[in-house]
């Protein structure tokens, strides 16, 4: 197949809410080691075999805000203001958000007797997203992706594209989830929720932990962006497993193939990598086989990339992970530290690449790879270039 | 070629199994029932046992699309072939099912998450090329379709299917609260088009009216959510006309555009 030569798309600013706090939180956190996992508290979890997760505590709540997932979306955009201004038309700014859930915690309400009309359309995933629009003002293109816990790399993916075809001027992109007993009895039912600590590509790792957030970047073409940006998206690519439900391919290949038509767009190969952020929920599965995946594609190379995972600081944010992820990625290259993987102390044997551990690593990556796998074999890679200071 | 154009469409709807079968007034034909449902075919073999039945209605359409086609599963099977799935809602009963702890929580509740559809696709046909999933209405299938095209263009892919499965049986008495947002009849549906590199260029902009066909679809299939769009294809194929075409679709107050002109 013949491939075109696509535009590098520039993230010009990031806002965020996490366990953590916004996104100067956010970053303090990760670079002090901060474990932001606590016992949830905003509904029962007693029932549970696991209480725990990366629950945002304090929320600051708008009188006509809606449910908690656009509380979250507000949040983070607040944030984002703060750092950039959508200084575009209306009709020319869209809105494309990933999430797992959407309004789920909504449906749970409705379907448990709730009669408003308003609960039951909020229910739907794509209300959050079309919430955010009808927020920011924004009258372009409002797309809701669910990519399970891809959403929010499939998000920044499909915004570029809209950027690229002129669909149009500046987009507001990310991903979101919260935490809600719908999710915690799945994840529980599933015994994929660990008892210990979340520790990716750790020996003694047992399981995942949940965690809720949102995470949004300002994308604008980059020929557009005067200058200002935090980085650019050089290449994104998305791959189905095709082979199980829930479970990750045993071989990676939708991940394997995810990462090389990425690298492919964004004209670098793997002596380009400086940085990975890798998806490390910290399921037995996954870390092995994308530890596997990462030697496979980038050969050689694979060993001598600094690699981590904000897991096990953050859980496992769902939609907004991989957003999350990008914009650590971002960072990392502007504050010439990569963060360390918490929770990581005793690694695999079967784990044998350069996992940041136990303190944060003076460097400053310039490209960087970002990956991420979710349920129904959705895969998706982005590659990244920071605008180093 | 950087252009592209509808090989194909499959139909499941309601009315029957081809665009066919649909009726010259839904409204009509509905008689005052507000869901028309679909019964997907079973489809055989143990790794459907705990499929859900929008999952079958997935599997289904694509199955009528490649008769449509007159091709076999190979020459959709590998990574060459993309899949962008749309749905505003299809996702609901398997939720509601969750919720209501109806289904086995274990082993039910991957199929809560709208990946499911696509993945018990992509795993019957063996589809392991790019993958998109895109959660609206019809407004979303034209985003669908667009994404289809782009990654047509981009060479990420040789062909893409561009699936939609809308269900409103098991939530209907929900539907029936969110009037501002659907019209009855509420006809269940799956619908995969195949897209592939041809001569129409695809011109993709905010619609500011329906066009012909979109009135058409609504006319004649009712309310079909995301799977709107793809009849409205089926309905111009099924008159015999293949060539350029202008589709719409409205959702959330936002209609999007999607037009296969000459370059």
């Amino acid at each position: 197949m013949v491939r075109l030569r696509t535009e590098p798309v520039a993230i010009v600013a990031a806002g965020v809410v996490t366990p953590l706090g916004d996104v100067d939180a956010f970053w303090s956190g990760l670079v002090t080691g901060t474990d932001a996992i606590s016992r949830i508290e905003r509904f029962p979890v007693d029932d549970l075999r696991v209480g725990l997760g990366g629950e945002i505590k304090k929320l600051k709540r708008e009188r006509r805000g809606g449910c908690r997932a656009s509380q979250l979306l507000f949040a983070a955009a607040d944030d984002l203001l703060a750092r950039a201004h959508l200084d575009a038309s209306p009709p020319r700014v869209g809105v494309v958000l990933g999430t797992a859930l959407g309004g789920v915690e909504e449906g749970e309400k409705a379907v448990a007797g709730d009669p408003s009309a308003r609960r039951t359309a909020a229910a739907l995933y794509d209300g959050p997203a079309h919430a955010l629009a009808r927020r920011l003002g924004c009258r372009g293109p409002a797309l809701t992706v669910s990519t399970a816990c891809a959403s929010g790399a499939t998000s920044l993916g499909v915004a570029a594209d809209l950027l690229r075809a002129d669909a149009a001027d500046l987009i507001v992109a990310g991903g979101y989830d919260i935490l809600c007993r719908f999710v915690m009895r799945g994840f529980d039912a599933l015994r994929s929720l660990t008892r210990d600590r979340v520790r990716p590509f750790d020996r003694r790792r047992s399981g995942l932990l949940l965690g809720e957030g949102a995470a949004l970047v300002l994308m604008a073409r980059d020929r557009d962006a005067r200058g200002r940006r935090l980085g650019r998206l050089l290449g994104h690519a998305s791959a189905g497993d095709g082979s199980h439900i829930a479970a990750p391919d045993p071989e990676g290949r939708g991940l394997a193939s995810a990462i090389r038509i990425a690298l492919a767009e964004a004209e670098v190969g793997p002596e380009d990598v400086d940085f990975v952020s890798a998806h490390g929920t910290a399921t037995p599965l996954n870390d092995r086989i994308e530890t596997a995946v990462l030697k496979r594609v980038l050969g050689a190379r694979a060993g001598l990339i600094p690699m981590n995972s904000i897991k096990g600081a953050l859980g496992h944010t769902m939609g907004a992970a991989a957003t999350l992820e990008a914009i650590m990625c971002l960072l990392a290259s502007r504050e010439g530290v990569v963060p360390h993987t918490v929770g990581l102390e005793e690694r695999d044997p079967e784990c044998d690449l350069d996992y940041v551990t136990t303190a944060p690593r003076a460097a400053r990556p310039r490209v960087s790879l970002s990956t991420s796998l979710g349920f129904g074999g959705c895969n998706a890679a982005l590659v990244l270039e920071g605008d180093a200071r | 070629m950087t252009g592209s154009e509808v090989a194909a469409v499959g139909v499941v709807t309601g009315w029957g199994r081809s665009a066919v079968a649909l009726p010259p007034d839904a409204v009509r034909a509905a008689a005052g029932r507000r869901v028309i449902a679909v019964e997907p075919p079973r489809t055989a073999g143990e790794r459907f046992r705990r499929a859900t039945r929008e999952c079958q209605l997935g599997v289904a359409a694509v199955e009528a699309l490649l008769r449509e086609a007159s091709l076999g599963p190979e020459a959709i099977r590998g990574d060459e072939t993309a899949l962008v799935y749309v749905t505003a809602a299809a996702y609901g009963s398997s939720n509601r099912a969750f919720i209501r702890a109806i289904a086995s929580s274990t082993l039910h509740f991957p199929y809560t998450a709208p990946s499911a559809v696509p993945a018990e696709v992509a795993i019957e046909f063996g589809l392991t090329g790019p993958y998109v999933i895109l959660i609206g209405g019809a407004a979303a299938t034209i985003d669908g379709l667009w994404q289809a095209t782009l990654l047509l263009r981009r060479g990420q892919c040789r062909r893409a299917l561009v699936l939609a499965v809308e269900t409103f049986a098991e939530c209907e008495d929900l539907w029936a609260r969110g009037r501002w947002l659907v019209r009855p009849p509420l006809v269940e549906s799956a619908a995969c088009a195949l897209v592939v590199p041809g001569p129409w260029r695809a011109t993709y902009a905010p619609a500011p009216a329906p066009s012909p066909l979109e009135a058409l679809a609504r006319a004649r299939a009712g309310e079909t959510l995301a799977c709107a769009p793809l009849i409205a294809l089926a309905l111009a194929r099924a008159a015999g006309d293949a060539g350029p075409v202008t589709l719409t679709g409205e959702w959330r107050g936002r209609r999007a555009g999607l037009a296969w002109e000459a370059h």
